[in-house]
């Protein structure tokens, strides 16, 4: 997720400010307003209607895990934290809720813009990873069932170099991963195809 | 009785682009001695000169200097973008206004700024809407190393790209700098549809007379042919560059043959004067109100300053240089200033506005 930064789709966007009343709302406020979003402001608590926002900016001095109404860190969207203390532990906090990027208090005449793109750019970097992450997992656990596809086909193309690649023939005929298509093989044994037929 | 109000000018009339600073500075001196002699205004300005000279270190001593030690509170000024970021923290701190009057790249709406030049939604975009049915979709893209060239070439770039045209070289030189012969070479290699050209001052100038040059040397880059575009060259710079201006074409909300003014930011200078002068007859204690609460008042619901970007609505035209002077060959109608590009996509209205004040 390097290269080119996304401004799209920003005008009409829905921002939360979860934030007590206070200047910096405000001046926040101004700032999304002045690039196209849409602001609501709440305190203490984030509403449900806060899952359809598209950012959440959050107060990372005063606020607390029991504000979210989702797992900590599983926000379905970008989070910014407003930091005022810059204290190891709000910062830590902050993290773990999940910023994707801060704006410093006091809020001044800019930072939002950048922030708005930051935060984006990261959130969607880090679902893109944590989606691969979790194909790469789930194809970790399916080594045994490979291995088990390999070792059964063997048994027709009797060596395993042969039964390597009739299990990749039948995946790439049916375009789906190796794995699944061990899964199929152990499910509902196939003859497979090889070359020069089945002995 | 007039009242009168303190108005500081913060513009380089010295240095590397005094032209441009120079132009803008007489249309703010122009419209503050017609409202000065109006009899029907309540108000008068007493102008307050300052010249950084070019040196961007003086910005924001002498925008502090104005509103430290004088009750001014508005400011018409400055020419590049570096320059207005530098000023904006001193304005903030002492709640005074800076009145812009320069196209830009975008991507700012100050809560101290009023922006009545042109950003991309208003000169870029629409010129490249223009251009690349009219030329074709092959284009060069030239620039400064400095951020309007940098902005400028990113939503070209994207704007090419989306319309399935190509981006055959991109080109910068240091500001400055007159070293153009690299450019031209890669220009002439790649026989482009167009050339957007986004250098400043002398690297602008020398790479136009190059380009001519290439011209009369090579038929396929005469000035009926590829065709060099440009977001910031107005009448004011015209004279630097002589016979090689021939056959340029710009975008801006302005020319001098649409309003009489001499470059659109003589234009722009005296719309801000106008404006300025406007919001502050309303009452005796407008001089010190901020700009926010200005704009909220009925002068400042019809002065065409939005109030959420402070971006203000503009013609949008394009003109060619035809014997030394710019002639209008598109018009595209007016358009709200959008900064961020995040609103609405623009509908054509065919209408055209005249001279302003």
């Amino acid at each position: 997720m390097t290269g080119s930064v996304r401004i799209a789709d920003l005008g009409g966007a829905r921002a939360i400010i979860l934030h007590r009343p206070h200047a910096i709302v405000t001046a926040l406020t101004r700032q999304l307003q002045a690039v196209g979003l849409h602001v609501t402001t709440c305190w203490p608590d984030l509403p449900a209607e806060a899952l359809a926002a598209d950012f959440v900016f959050f107060d990372a001095d005063m606020g607390f895990d029991d504000q979210f109404p989702w797992a900590k860190g599983a926000a379905p969207m970008p989070m910014i934290a407003l930091i005022g203390s810059e204290a190891p532990g709000r910062v830590e906090w902050a993290l773990a809720t999940g910023a994707n990027a801060q704006v410093l208090k006091p809020v001044g005449d800019s930072g939002v813009y950048s922030a708005l793109l930051i935060a984006r750019h990261g959130f969607e970097a880090r679902r893109t990873l944590a989606a691969e992450a979790d194909d790469l997992r789930r194809r970790l656990g399916e080594r045994q069932t490979v291995v088990r596809a390999v070792i059964h086909l063997m048994n027709a193309t009797g060596s395993e170099e042969a039964a390597y690649a009739a299990l990749r023939a039948a995946a790439m005929d049916a375009r789906i991963g190796l794995e699944e298509a061990a899964a199929r093989i152990l499910a509902k044994p196939i003859r497979p195809v090889t070359k020069g037929g089945a002995r | 009785m007039k009242r009168t109000i303190p108005l500081g000018l913060l513009y380089s009339v010295t240095g590397s682009y005094a032209r441009i600073g120079d132009a803008c500075r007489t249309g703010a001196l122009n419209a503050i001695a017609a409202i000065n002699a109006d009899p029907a205004r309540q108000i008068a300005f007493d102008p307050l000169d300052r010249d950084p000279g070019g040196n961007i270190d003086l910005y924001a001593p002498l925008c502090d200097d104005i509103l430290r030690h004088t009750s001014a509170r508005h400011i018409i000024g400055c020419v590049t973008s570096w320059s207005r970021k530098e000023v904006i923290p001193t304005l903030e701190k002492h709640g005074g206004t800076l009145w812009y009057t320069v196209p830009y790249e975008g991507f700012e709406a100050s809560d101290h700024v009023v922006y009545l030049h042109a950003c991309p939604n208003q000169h870029l975009l629409p010129l490249l809407d223009w251009a690349l049915p009219t030329y074709g979709k092959r284009g060069f893209l030239t620039g400064s190393n400095y951020i309007w060239g940098w902005e400028m070439n990113r939503l070209a770039r994207d704007t090419i790209h989306a319309a399935g045209g190509e981006v055959l070289g991109e080109r910068y030189l240091p500001l400055g700098s007159v070293d153009v012969a690299r450019m031209i070479e890669e220009i002439r290699a790649t026989a482009p549809d167009f050339i957007l050209n986004s250098l400043i001052g002398p690297s602008s100038y020398a790479f136009l007379k190059a380009y001519a040059d290439l011209g009369a040397r090579d038929p396929r880059f005469a000035p009926d042919r590829c065709h060099v575009l440009s977001c910031n060259l107005t009448e004011c710079e015209l004279a630097d560059v002589g016979a090689a201006a021939e056959g340029l074409i710009a975008a801006g909300p302005y020319f001098r043959e649409t309003t009489g003014f001499g470059s659109s930011h003589e234009a722009a200078a005296n719309r801000a004067v106008y404006a300025l002068a406007n919001l502050l007859e309303q009452s005796s204690d407008a001089a010190g109100l901020p700009l926010s609460a200005l704009l909220d008042t009925p002068a400042g619901q019809r002065s065409g300053i939005d109030q959420k970007t402070h971006h203000t609505t503009q013609p949008v035209l394009i003109a060619q240089v035809r014997d030394g002077a710019f002639q209008v060959l598109h018009d595209g109608g007016l358009r709200a200033g959008d900064p961020y590009l995040t609103g609405p996509a623009p509908v054509p209205a065919p209408t055209r506005l005249r001279v302003i004040s």
